[in-house]
């Protein structure tokens, strides 16, 4: 066993002798990013400027999220407030910042959950192949009839709104719909020979999902993860919008634009705009860091 | 071609029978607190027990689900609504036009200018209106269509004292009142659903316009204009009708979204407000149908390649 292994390892250090990688690859990506994709880099900026935003929020503002001030209602930007204030005087760059952390927390959160459901269910159904596999994809065929946003609200009006709820919703969400991508690269991985030797040696269902196929699914997975956060950060904030999401009086970006405050709007259009703003920051910024990380990482899933 | 149509619908069924399983479970999975609400809230039975008995809720899970569906198939009925009693799918058809509506001028505004912009952006591949037109696609990607709603309601009422018609009149009344009415939403949800289509024809067209059989229309000196129209735009839209047929899930949700912002009284505002009144048959039977026509919609799709092209019936 180890010993053909070893050949079969062997041949590898001969490819590399001709390009040798002068870093390691997750170091070479951000490099050849900065240097080949200036609107990736841009993207990769506004996503540390929000990470900074979000986890520094109460360090760096000296009001907190719910902190109202009747005196100073509708207070258009000033020194002390700067992008303003809404209907019960809360601060309207506070209330933003606080409103990354939701984003940021449901959008990586649902990603990590739904790429390692996806995976689960994308190889599974791959390796297993015939009946489970029909079964199982007449299944993720059947959900993704579904409009997802139709599907979604129904679900979190069962659940009832918190953050974990949304979470683990938009989590499934993505996990089902994502397996068909995972699964149709497991397909290909699979026939590969040596999947066939290694099963040839003997080794075990195990061994060969986990030790085989799924380092070849890897650089899919990581693209289908960072392609996938700005929808995810859009569901959501559609959610929100909807009064599906967070439950006030925490901000989320979604539910500071919704219809609730509309009548506000009127008063004051600035608590309309900078959360559009923000989220269209936010979907861009994703969005293109998504888009170069898939370029450098697997040309061949490059879409239009 | 036949039997590839006879496969092709028997793989539908069992994706059929799972939608209808997800919703109903879904749906069972409820916490009782509609009938407490509809109890204690608005007295419509004297004790929660004779309610539940009322709506059926106390038979046995397997009972209810062979007497929902049993009614689908046997007499066409979907189901009543818990608080207006009125039969489900008599209101759905009644509001559906409207969502059919929006969702048709949707696609025709996104696909006016997302060809449109993808055909230029394309045909002028690295030139100024090349980048103009993506860089108009990546914003278009990125605004909410629900936020940009929310700007278009809000800020040409301060700024121009301009409203969008909030009462709505129904096509066959009024077609030109009615067309005034639903050009604003449209025009935001068509705006924002442009990006896709534009990239997606972009790509297409710079990959038919390198084949052969265009170098040969080149050469027998026609004009770009010829070209591109009649020769090239042909191939290049199956890529973007599919992408179309794929999104129609997204326009009907989003068509959740728009109504409720624009007071359209289609399908999507039924659904909404049956969700805030957890009128579960409601919420369970337009899921249904939605999903039941997307699968219909994908089947026809589907076999229409195959009349197209022979090669996909022997795969």
């Amino acid at each position: 066993m180890s010993k053909v292994a070893t050949t079969a390892v062997g041949t590898v250090p001969r490819v590399e002798a001709v390009a040798p990688p002068a870093r390691r690859w997750y170091v070479d990506v951000w490099v050849q990013m900065v240097l080949r994709k200036p609107l990736g880099t841009l993207g990769a900026v506004i996503v540390l400027l929000m990470l900074l935003a979000a986890v520094f929020a109460d360090v760096v503002s000296p009001y907190a999220y719910a902190q109202t001030s009747l005196r100073e209602r509708f207070v258009s930007m000033n020194a002390s407030h700067w992008l303003g204030t809404d209907q019960l005087g809360r601060d309207l760059l506070t209330r933003l910042m606080y409103g990354a952390r939701i984003s940021l927390y449901v959008g990586f959160g649902a990603v990590a959950l739904g790429s390692v459901l996806a995976t689960l269910v994308g190889v599974l159904s791959a390796y297993f192949g015939g009946r489970a596999d029909l079964w199982m994809q007449r299944g993720v065929d059947a959900w993704m009839a579904f409009p997802p946003l139709l599907l979604l609200m129904s679900i979190m009006s069962l659940l009832g709104p918190s953050a974990g709820n949304i979470t683990l919703v938009l989590g499934a969400a993505f996990g089902i719909q994502n397996s068909r991508i995972i699964r149709a690269v497991a397909l290909s991985v699979k026939e590969l020979t040596y999947v066939e030797s290694a099963r040839a040696l003997g080794g075990g269902h195990v061994r060969i999902t986990v030790g085989h196929i799924l380092p070849n699914v890897l650089p899919t997975i990581i693209v289908v993860a960072t392609t996938g956060l700005s929808t995810v950060i859009l569901t959501e904030a559609s959610l929100s919008f909807l009064g599906l999401g967070v439950p006030p009086p925490y901000p989320t970006w979604g539910g500071m634009l919704s219809l609730a405050g509309l009548d506000h709007m009127y008063q004051a259009p600035w608590l309309a705009i900078w959360p559009a703003v923000a989220l269209s920051l936010a979907v861009f910024g994703f969005n293109m860091l998504g888009d170069a990380l898939r370029d450098l990482l697997d040309p061949r899933l490059k879409g239009g | 071609m036949k039997r590839y149509v006879l496969r092709r619908v028997a793989l539908a069924l069992p994706t059929l029978f799972f939608v209808s399983v997800i919703v109903f479970a879904m749906m069972r999975m409820m916490p009782g607190d509609v009938v407490t609400r509809m109890v204690e809230g608005h007295a419509y039975a004297p004790t929660l027990d004779a309610l539940r008995k009322d709506l059926g809720l106390d038979r046995p899970m397997y009972v209810q689900y062979a007497d929902w569906i049993g009614g689908i198939l046997t007499r066409g009925d979907f189901g009543r609504s818990y608080w207006t009693r009125q039969p489900i799918i008599d209101e759905f058809l009644r509001r559906f036009p409207v969502t059919l509506e929006l969702a048709l001028l949707t696609i025709v505004v996104s696909v006016v200018i997302g060809v449109g912009v993808g055909i230029v952006s394309a045909a002028r591949q690295d030139t100024v209106s090349d980048y103009t037109g993506r860089v108009l696609a990546i914003l278009a990607l990125s605004v909410p269509y629900f936020g940009l709603a929310v700007l278009v309601v809000v800020l040409p009422s301060i700024w121009f004292k301009w409203t969008p018609v909030w009462t709505y009149v129904s096509f066959t009344t009024d077609p030109l009142e009615n067309l005034k009415i639903m050009a604003v939403p449209a025009l935001v949800f068509g705006v924002t659903r442009a990006g896709p289509i534009m990239r997606i024809m972009r790509s297409a067209l710079l990959d038919v316009l390198r084949q052969e059989y265009i170098r040969t229309a080149w050469s027998k000196g026609l004009s770009e204009r010829r070209i591109i129209l009649r020769h090239a735009l042909k191939n290049a839209l199956i890529p973007v009708i599919s992408l179309i047929g794929l999104q129609m899930p997204l326009y009907i949700g989003g068509s959740v979204i728009i109504e409720a912002i624009f007071r359209l009284p289609g399908v999507g505002l039924f659904f909404f407000e049956a969700l805030g009144k957890l009128d579960y048959p409601v919420v369970q039977s337009v899921n249904l149908i939605i999903a039941a026509m997307v699968v219909g919609l994908n089947l026809l799709i589907d076999l229409s390649y195959a009349f197209l092209d022979p090669r996909i019936r022997y795969r």
